[in-house]
């Protein structure tokens, strides 16, 4: 059985309206985010994966099966959306415990499992109050574990770190690589570039409808050639550093920085440039770090889609 | 790219039929059916009717506990398929009304909450949530019309013998059938309302003015027209029209049994396309 989730040549359109566009992708297991301003289709490549939307044209396969195979997909697939949906006047036990049922679990084991999801977000003590008696951090919680509550192979989650406290986000985000290191698939969207950099092994950036970029984020700027690779070069004599790059041929530009003890260069071809650094330093300049500082998820989203600002 | 190893075991055991998932669905929407006292009331009061039915029939059989009136041994009523039919209007009457009590707050609360999603990434298909949400409605609305229905029936031919069931088993058929037709429009209509109605008692006058109102225009269109088929725009009377067919009571509605048929279909495949529409899964914000 294929461990990928495959997207090939899909296309979504609601009417005249674009929803995704010629979407060809395949993912591997492990932590994967979709970053992309709002109405990018980051939901709709959700949607689709989830099996709730057919696509227009193209073809999904999730680790080998097709939405047209709910009975199974379902299984494999967990989904938690980024918007309060409570059946009315459930708490949070029924909640996990009813749709668990709707998998086909005899109760006694639906109550187990809807207990183990419950303690993996720590919501034991809440779990008989009503949802909708719920903080908005807890809301997210329990709806994080009605996603996982059957052990699915697939974690979709849109935007699962809204309104959680720091330490909850910690647990959560520990949570995510937990179900990534057993080979699991966790797909998420999130507005927090910082923390898909810190979250993800791969990106898939979307804008407009369009696949932008996918893949490691590193591998993904280094393919960015219209934006050269800024680096950051702390040594002990940056002016004589700085004179001795002017005259090579990547190097575009080169800056003292703000507190003297280092030079931010931009460069053209990285590569080239790291093999340079090495032949200095041999030539007695005292170099402390070379570091890229621009091949995170905030920069390559700001050279291929826009600021971060525009996220919101 | 990390790399990691695959421990990951999925449930392997065993698991419900698919086909009894829908019933989950009734479960939880049973548990907040009765939380409201009038419902719950209203509910108690709908076996008053078929109580006294119960004991006309008794009285009816034991028509010598009336002796000391000084009454001749003539029996009070006579139990057959007007009996039925009548108990039948009542009773339906008193499932219409309990009807626009529980129907609109079935699909309403699950589209305003966006629960449908939620409901739909799991093995159950939008005809499976359609019938767990009218299960709610026939599993009730059955209690209270050809349940009881059937228990007189059985009474009677208790009482009266296996000559009597004999020769009106017909009666039986009728009830249950009747009872099918008109608890299935009720459902379908409501859950229609309930899905494009969010607001609860807007979608509970509505129910009662598809019906009131469509007798109207049906009058209207008789009255302009100079016919009667005008009625096949009057939901009650199209069942009323089956109904007579089925108790074999002879009463012609001006129309034939099979244009209320017709009618009905007509009238419940526009229900379900209402309500198709609206369950949908679709969770697209731009």
């Amino acid at each position: 059985m294929s461990n990928t989730i495959v997207f090939d040549n899909v296309s979504k359109f609601y009417g005249d309206v674009l929803g995704v566009n010629r979407v060809n992708l395949s993912i591997p297991p492990g932590i994967t985010s979709l970053v992309g301003p709002n109405g990018s289709g980051k939901t709709t490549l959700m949607n689709l994966m989830t099996g709730l939307i057919r696509p227009s044209r193209g073809q999904i396969r999730i680790l080998d099966m097709t939405p047209d195979q709910p009975e199974q997909l379902f299984r494999t697939v967990g989904y938690c959306s980024q918007f309060d949906s409570f059946p009315k006047g459930l708490t949070g036990y029924q909640f996990i415990y009813s749709y668990l049922l709707l998998f086909g679990y005899d109760p006694p084991l639906a109550n187990e499992l809807a207990w183990q999801a419950i303690d993996r977000v720590g919501l034991r003590e809440a779990a008989h109050r009503k949802c909708g008696s719920y903080s908005k951090g807890m809301r997210q919680r329990i709806r994080l574990a009605q996603s996982l509550a059957h052990n699915p192979r697939v974690l979709i989650l849109d935007e699962p770190l809204n309104g959680l406290d720091p330490l909850v986000r910690a647990e959560t985000i520990a949570l995510f690589r937990s179900f990534a290191k057993q080979g699991c698939h966790v797909l998420l969207s999130s507005h927090v570039l910082h923390e898909v950099d810190i979250i993800s092994d791969q990106v898939i950036l979307l804008s407009g409808g369009y696949v932008v970029a996918e893949g490691n984020i590193q591998g993904v700027r280094s393919e960015i050639e219209d934006h050269p690779m800024q680096i950051l070069i702390r040594c002990d004599r940056p002016s004589v550093l700085a004179s001795r790059l002017f005259g090579e041929d990547n190097v575009v530009e080169v800056r003292i920085h703000d507190d003297r003890r280092g030079l931010l260069v931009k460069t053209s071809n990285p590569n080239r440039f790291y093999l340079l650094m090495n032949r200095i330093a041999l030539d007695g300049i005292s170099i402390e770090s070379v570091a890229p500082i621009d091949d995170d998820v905030n920069s390559v989203y700001g050279y291929l889609i826009g600021t971060e600002e525009a996220v919101r | 790219m990390a790399v990691y190893k695959r421990t990951y075991r999925g449930y392997s055991g065993a698991i419900t039929p698919s086909w009894s998932r829908f019933l989950v669905l009734f479960r939880f929407s049973r548990e907040t059916l009765f939380r409201s006292k009038v419902q719950t009331a209203f509910f108690v009061l709908c076996f008053f009717f078929p109580l006294l039915c119960l004991l006309g029939i008794y009285a009816n059989a034991h028509l010598s506990v009336f002796s000391f009136l000084g009454r001749r041994s003539e029996p009070l009523l006579n139990i057959n398929g007007q009996f039925f039919f009548t108990y039948l209007t009542v009773q339906s009457t008193l499932s219409f009304i309990l009807a626009a009590f529980i129907g609109p707050g079935l699909v309403s609360p699950d589209l305003a909450n966006g629960a449908l999603t939620l409901y739909l990434c799991r093995p159950l298909s939008r005809t499976e949530y359609v019938l767990g949400k009218m299960s709610v409605l026939v599993i009730v609305l059955s209690w209270i019309t050809w349940v009881p229905g059937l228990l007189l029936f059985a009474v009677q031919a208790s009482l009266s013998g296996w000559q009597w069931l004999a020769d009106n088993l017909w009666i039986a058929t009728g009830i249950v059938w009747g009872s099918f037709i008109w608890i299935l429009i009720l459902s379908l209509l409501s859950l229609a309302l309930s899905a494009w109605v969010k607001w609860r008692i807007a979608a509970g006058g509505l129910l009662l003015a598809t019906f009131w109102v469509g007798a109207g225009f049906a009058q209207a269109i008789n009255a302009v027209l100079r016919t009667k088929q005008g009625y096949l725009l009057d939901v009650g009377n199209l069942v009323a029209a089956i109904w007579h067919g089925l108790f074999r009571d002879g009463v012609n509605m001006g129309f034939s049994v099979t244009e209320a048929w017709i009618a009905l279909l007509a009238f419940c495949g526009f229900c379900l396309l209402l309500l198709m529409r609206k369950v949908k899964a679709n969770e697209v914000i731009r």
